[in-house]
């Protein structure tokens, strides 16, 4: 509140303030008002203090009283004259100001990327000041997003949760984690505030806009990229033009395409069918020969990651079913190589197209089946993306329950517990590099040759310490075995028992004897006792981690030996 | 050819006036509302009715009547045939009205009718005239064109021409040949329809009206409704609505301005205008400015340092597990009885979130939390301190400090080597005798045992009344006697071990003779008996005794009551027989009390929160005084050094003081649970020793050492268990032999233990 008072704003505003300025409260060395209170920066309020923005917010501020009062007084002719002339406000320097650098902007995308794909399915709403407008920037920056990460094959991991499809980006050295929520409608819940997410969404938008921007422009494209749905004479000038001009554009038109494509699938929105219209103008450029050029004029700078990830699908064709998430398979697919066709309208070739190999499908039973190709549940290209390596297909098809779906961000081994199916994953990527590896001649081979031996050597050690610890663990079982039976024979010479640390007496009279376990237990707490505080305090606590974590590895173990035994 | 024409004109005449008669009644069957104006011009027909009619009657009159006056009937009608065609203004109206006039004058003898009204009249009627004009000029039928194009012309200009103006088709039409004013007059004479014939002197014709318009004017000269089937006295129909009307219909006549431009509207036009001109209203739109634009264009800029305080940035969010797949392993889906378990859980410690399975993709719902989550990370964003934090990523053994080995620091006592059994109450005290041969114990069942070490077996049994506190052997190996604490009373006991030299000696000590003159202030607390059943001593007490102390000679021994400042602690001398107080005032509830080992006159006093050193042979106040920080001492042991000190207390602390370096403890050492009873130090190997409540004894290598410089070091060495808890109560006490490194422990399980190494 003393914030508010020499800043002279009201909560809101100065909420809203921190939001788009990214301050945020500090934890102080020490609190002098008490633990209850929130503490900000001096120098974070005064910094508030000379923003400009605050300035605006003000002047709107009072705007908005001229339009209340006009309307007050009936004057509905001057209140909508005013409101056509609101002032309005850019955040533009302030992201520049948060985020000097684009790695800095890079680095904080992961929120931004999730609300606005979450944005971006959300029915609009005028009860929760959601406008329609809003939607649309946010699932037409979001597609821009995609298609910049499918043209650039930066994408590396994919995860279906059930809170959503979790997709996992490089670029430039930072990893991105994004969240889309499932394409089905979502619904508003009543204890959430509009009015915070709004502005937070506010500033992503314009973040994520300038980011696409900044992108694209490395990319030589245009942003943002020419594909109004409303100017279709200009989309067939599109295609007109993507004969002849250079890389450049054609990546343009490949984007359009990807754009459009992914927004075809709005069948609820009414202007659907005018994309629709406009894809069947750009479609032709996206033949797959298109897509061929484009990856065989791709920069030699590319990391070897990004080579594995664009060769992975890199001969295959792939037909969606109805069913199938087409949003989310369409940008994995060509991010991974792979060329992609739908059943709809627009689709750049049919179902009956000779040359597909895989039939994406997520019915129970496929109707006509064509021998030329496999029928695969979604599922599988997931697994194949994390794995990557092309799986066997047998038990992701049509009608079987799929293999487990495992989230590619677990490391297994520090998790202490893996999974059957991730062993057997494991088992096949090491094939595959063994069957990849007597191959002769192809560079790719020859570049991926480094890595086939380093995921060897990982899986090598991995196994490696793996045995070690059994073997740990059986030496210790026999050591206490070796003690107890010295215990026993020792037992009875008091004297002598002294040597040992870890003893027993054996004296006729005792009638309570102190287990193994105890003695041990106290041996290994001794030294706490001469820990300060601070440090027994911190050892209890890492203690009490390290047993939840085991806990729940045992509990996860318990339950698989419980499963085995009912089968 | 001529003649022709005039037959015509006069044919059409004859048309005209019929019309305009029709139209006359007609416009005011239409105008009914307009009452007055029609009226008005019912009235003026009617004058001219009157005139025909009495031209009807006799001629004379109407002779002298166009002798004298103008005719203006004619003209009447002609003028207002011209304003039907033309326009109904003012202006023109008047100047209608002066041709009028004019004409007048002129045709004075071309009349056939020769009406007369006085001129006055006129300029009504033509006024009047005119406004019904107005009126019937809205319908059709009267803009028949006139034969005479001439116009609104005074018709004067023709008078000395052949013609009276020109036809439609441009022709001269020209005037018809007058005739004598006699010939006439006779022809009107001779014609008995004269009386109905009108000259129209514009188009130079004669009119002749028919049966039904002489009719028609007749109703009008009555005052009557032109049309017969008029019903003048129809029922009022009240259009207007007085529904809402609160206020009368204003008479007020329509004010001027609400016909004139406005003068103020006119100012701010040109305002208007001027501002536009100066371009200070600008009525295209500024130009948007591109929104997005190459913001991060050249990072070199960037590597100027912010001036603000440091970014920390937020933390990013934790990566799914393999549990939150849609299609997780079988084993990561909790059991239904695990599901119920969480149920019963405290809302914080149950899982966020429970894995479910689906089996294809298609059949995932969408998720219900998804607003929620991202709303409560919004919130972290903004409304979290975020504080740079480092993690230990490290192996927690890795914490635990290195200890010497144990083995090099042996021999400790470590495990249970005896049990002595008797007692049928709880120990609450050991006291081993300083040769170590022997040990007394007393207990709460009023007994006091003494046992001899080696062999447990019960060496003697005094059996008292009330629930002993505490025993104290005599540390002088000469001298066996036992100083018990039962309730007020502190016996000295003769435990009859020694030789019989040693027995003469204490029987001689313990027989109480004439005893020495007391201060008054110190018999009342005190007072010295013979103990009948034992043979010892009695010293009566006025309060409960918690703890006896021997002075290292032997001589002295100290007792602690509950009692404030001088009294709470008295020393009694046992060869003199005599008791002092304490010579110094004192702060608190004194807990426990100890004598120095090395220097004589030095006393250490605990009371709950602090520990106090004296010096009784100065009697001065408190030298020292350490600040434990503990909430309630219990207990107090002193290292044969002297110059370090244990203090345990009930919250389980345990103090290490070196006295000569602070006042502060050295080291806290929290080891048990519950309250600590006692502490102890070894006479002569580095041990020290704490029990507690919590039915266990700890073990410690405590060395000091000689140079000063170095610190203690203080190692623990083993946790003694084995004594049972009861009735909430576990360790009371412990001793250590005085030889040996082993440790008595008295156990509220009326058992007492002997640790060996």
């Amino acid at each position: 509140s003393q914030a508010l008072k020499s800043l002279q704003v009201n909560l809101n505003l100065f909420r809203r303030l921190c939001i788009v300025k990214g301050i945020f409260p500090r934890e102080p060395k020490k609190k002098v008002k008490g633990n209850h209170h929130t503490y900000y920066h001096v120098k974070d309020i005064s910094f508030l203090q000379h923003e400009p923005l605050l300035e605006k917010f003000r002047e709107i501020k009072t705007y908005q009283k001229k339009v209340q009062k006009a309307k007050a007084k009936k004057n509905e002719e001057l209140a909508r004259l005013l409101l056509t002339r609101q002032p309005t406000y850019k955040l533009d320097r302030l992201i520049r100001e948060r985020y000097p650098t684009f790695i800095d902007a890079l680095r904080d995308l992961d929120d931004c990327l999730t609300m606005v794909h979450l944005f971006a399915v959300l029915p609009a709403s005028d009860r929760e000041n959601l406008e329609v407008k809003r939607v649309h920037n946010c699932r037409r920056l979001s597609h821009e997003w995609q298609a910049y990460i499918s043209r650039t094959h930066a994408l590396r991991k994919v995860f279906v949760s059930v809170k959503g499809i979790y997709y996992q980006a490089e670029l430039e050295g930072q990893k991105i984690t994004w969240l889309t929520p499932h394409a089905i409608q979502q619904v508003f819940t009543t204890d959430v505030d509009f009015g915070v997410l709004l502005t937070f969404l506010e500033f992503y938008e314009t973040l994520l806009a300038f980011t696409n921007f900044k992108l694209y422009h490395s990319l030589n494209v245009k942003y943002p990229p020419i594909l109004d749905s409303r100017l279709e004479a200009l989309a067939a000038d599109l295609y007109a033009l993507s004969r002849y001009i250079d890389a450049s554009s054609r990546g343009m038109t490949v984007e359009a395409k990807a754009d459009a494509s992914s927004s075809s699938q709005s069948n609820d929105r009414a202007e659907s069918e005018l994309r629709l219209a406009q894809l069947q103008h750009q479609l032709p450029s996206s033949e797959p020969g298109a897509l061929m050029h484009l990856v065989a004029d791709k920069e030699v700078e590319e990391d070897e990651e990004t080579r594995a990830c664009k060769s992975l699908f890199k001969d295959l064709k792939f037909f969606l079913s109805r069913e199938v998430p087409r949003e989310s398979l369409l940008f994995v697919l060509p991010a991974f190589g792979g060329t992609v066709s739908w059943e709809g309208e627009g689709a750049p070739f049919k179902e009956d197209d000779e040359s597909i190999t895989h039939h994406i499908i997520d019915k129970p039973s496929a109707g006509h089946m064509y021998l030329s190709r496999e029928y695969v549940q979604p599922q599988w290209i997931y697994d194949c993306v994390n794995a990557r390596i092309i799986l066997p297909t047998e038990k992701y098809l049509v009608g079987r329950i799929p293999p487990p779906h495992l989230s590619p961000f677990v490391d297994n081994e520090a998790e202490g517990y893996v999974p059957d199916y991730a062993e057997t994953i494991k088992r096949l990527q090491a094939a595959a590099r063994n069957d990849v590896l007597p191959l002769p001649g192809v560079g790719k081979e020859d570049l991926e040759d480094p890595q086939n031996l380093l995921y060897a050597g990982v899986m090598s050690r991995a196994e490696e310490a793996e045995a070690a610890k059994t073997k740990k663990k059986m030496a210790e079982l026999e050591k206490q075995y070796h003690e107890e039976l010295k215990k026993e024979v020792t037992g009875s010479a008091v004297d002598d028992v002294a040597a040992a640390p870890v003893v027993e007496g054996g004296d006729g009279e005792e009638s309570s004897v102190p287990d193994a376990a105890q003695i041990a237990q106290d041996t290994a707490d001794m030294p706490t006792l001469m820990m300060s505080r601070k440090k027994r305090k911190l050892y209890d606590a890492m203690k009490i981690g390290q047993k939840k974590k085991s806990e729940s590895v045992e509990r996860i173990k318990q339950r698989k030996k419980n499963l085995k035994a009912d089968q | 050819m001529t003649k022709k024409k005039s037959e015509a004109a006069n044919e059409d005449q004859t048309r005209d006036t019929k019309k305009k008669s029709v139209s006359a009644v007609k416009s005011s069957q239409k105008e009914k509302p307009v009452l007055a104006k029609q009226v008005k011009s019912s009235k003026e027909e009617e004058d001219l009715l009157l005139d025909s009619a009495t031209d009807s009657d006799y001629d004379g009159d109407s002779l002298s009547g166009s002798l004298n006056s103008d005719d203006f009937d004619s003209d009447v009608f002609d003028s207002e045939d011209d304003a039907s065609q033309k326009e109904t203004e003012g202006g023109d109206k008047d100047s209608s009205e002066d041709e009028l006039e004019l004409h007048g004058n002129e045709d004075s003898d071309d009349d056939d009718e020769g009406e007369q009204v006085d001129s006055e009249n006129d300029e009504e009627d033509g006024s009047d005239e005119e406004r019904e004009v107005a009126e019937e000029s809205d319908s059709s039928e009267d803009e028949v064109a006139p034969r005479n194009t001439v116009g609104d012309v005074p018709l004067e200009w023709y008078k000395d021409e052949k013609h009276i103006g020109y036809d439609i088709t441009g022709k001269k039409i020209t005037k018809k040949e007058k005739q004598d004013k006699l010939d006439s007059f006779l022809a009107n004479m001779d014609d008995s329809k004269n009386w109905r014939k009108i000259y129209d002197e514009y188009n130079d014709e004669e009119v002749e009206l028919t049966k039904e318009e002489s009719k028609l004017i007749r109703r009008m000269l009555k005052g009557e409704a032109p049309h017969a089937d008029f019903d003048p006295y129809a029922p009022y129909v009240d259009w207007f609505k007085w529904d809402d009307a609160i206020h009368p219909l204003s008479s007020a006549p329509e004010p001027k301005r609400r016909f004139i431009p406005s003068k103020w509207e006119a100012k701010k036009v040109v305002k208007y205008v001027r501002a536009i001109r100066k371009g200070l209203i600008k009525f295209d739109k500024p130009e948007e400015e591109p929104n997005v634009y190459l913001l991060w264009g050249d990072d070199s800029a960037s590597d100027q340092k912010s001036k603000h305080l440091t970014y920390i940035p937020p933390p990013k969010l934790k990566l799914p597990g393999h549990e939150e797949s849609y299609n997780p392993s079988l084993e990561y889906i909790p059991t239904e009885e695990e599901k119920a378990a969480y149920e019963l859980m405290y809302e914080e410690d149950r899982p966020k979130f429970i894995p479910k399975r689906f089996t294809s993709l298609r059949s995932i719902p969408a998720y219900e939390n998804a607003l929620k989550e991202s709303f409560d990370r919004c919130l972290d964003l903004y409304l979290c301190p975020r504080v740079r934090k480092k993690r230990i990523n490290i192996d927690p053994e890795s914490l635990k400090p290195k200890l010497p080995s144990r083995k090099d620091l042996r021999p400790y006592p470590n495990s249970c080597y005896l049990e002595y059994k008797g007692h049928t109450g709880a120990v609450t005290s050991v006291s081993p005798d300083c040769s170590g041969q022997w040990i007394a114990s007393g207990s709460a069942d009023g007994s006091v045992r003494i046992w001899e070490v080696e062999t447990g077996r019960c060496l003697k049994v005094w059996q008292f009344k009330e629930a002993v506190k505490c025993v104290a052997w005599n540390p002088l190996p000469d001298f066996p006697i036992l100083a018990v604490a039962i309730g007020q009373d502190l016996v000295i006991l003769n435990t009859e071990l020694g030789t019989d030299e040693e027995q003469q000696k204490i029987e001689e000590l313990l027989r109480l003779g004439t005893l020495p003159e007391q201060d008054e202030a110190v018999a009342a607390i005190v007072s010295w008996l013979p103990d009948e059943t034992y043979g010892g001593i009695k010293i009566k007490h006025f309060k409960n005794i918690s703890y006896v102390d021997w002075h290292p000679r032997g001589d002295y021994l100290s007792a602690v009551m509950s009692a404030g400042e001088t009294r709470g602690v008295v020393i009694h001398q046992l060869s003199m027989h005599k008791t002092q107080r304490l010579p110094i005032k004192m702060r608190g509830l004194p807990v426990c009390t100890l004598f120095h080992p090395t220097h004589r006159g030095m006393f250490i006093i605990a009371t709950k929160k602090n520990v106090r050193v004296f010096n009784l042979q100065k009697r001065e106040l408190a030298i020292k005084k350490l600040e434990t920080g503990l909430r309630e001492i219990s207990s107090m042991a002193i290292h044969p050094g002297g110059d370090n000190l244990i203090v345990g207390s009930k919250e389980g602390k345990m103090c290490w003081f070196d006295m000569d370096l602070s006042s502060k403890p050295y080291k806290t050492l929290k080891n048990h649970p519950k309250d600590i009873t006692n502490v102890a130090f070894h006479r002569s190997y580095p041990l020290f020793a704490s029990c507690s409540e919590d039915s266990t004894a700890y073990v410690f290598h405590g060395k000091v050492y000689s140079d000063l410089n170095e610190n203690p070091l203080i190692v623990p060495l083993e946790i003694l268990r084995g004594h049972s808890t009861s009735s909430n109560r576990g360790v009371l006490d412990c001793k250590f032999h005085p030889r040996q490194p082993w440790l008595f422990t008295a156990g509220a399980d009326s058992v007492i233990k002997l640790y060996c190494h």
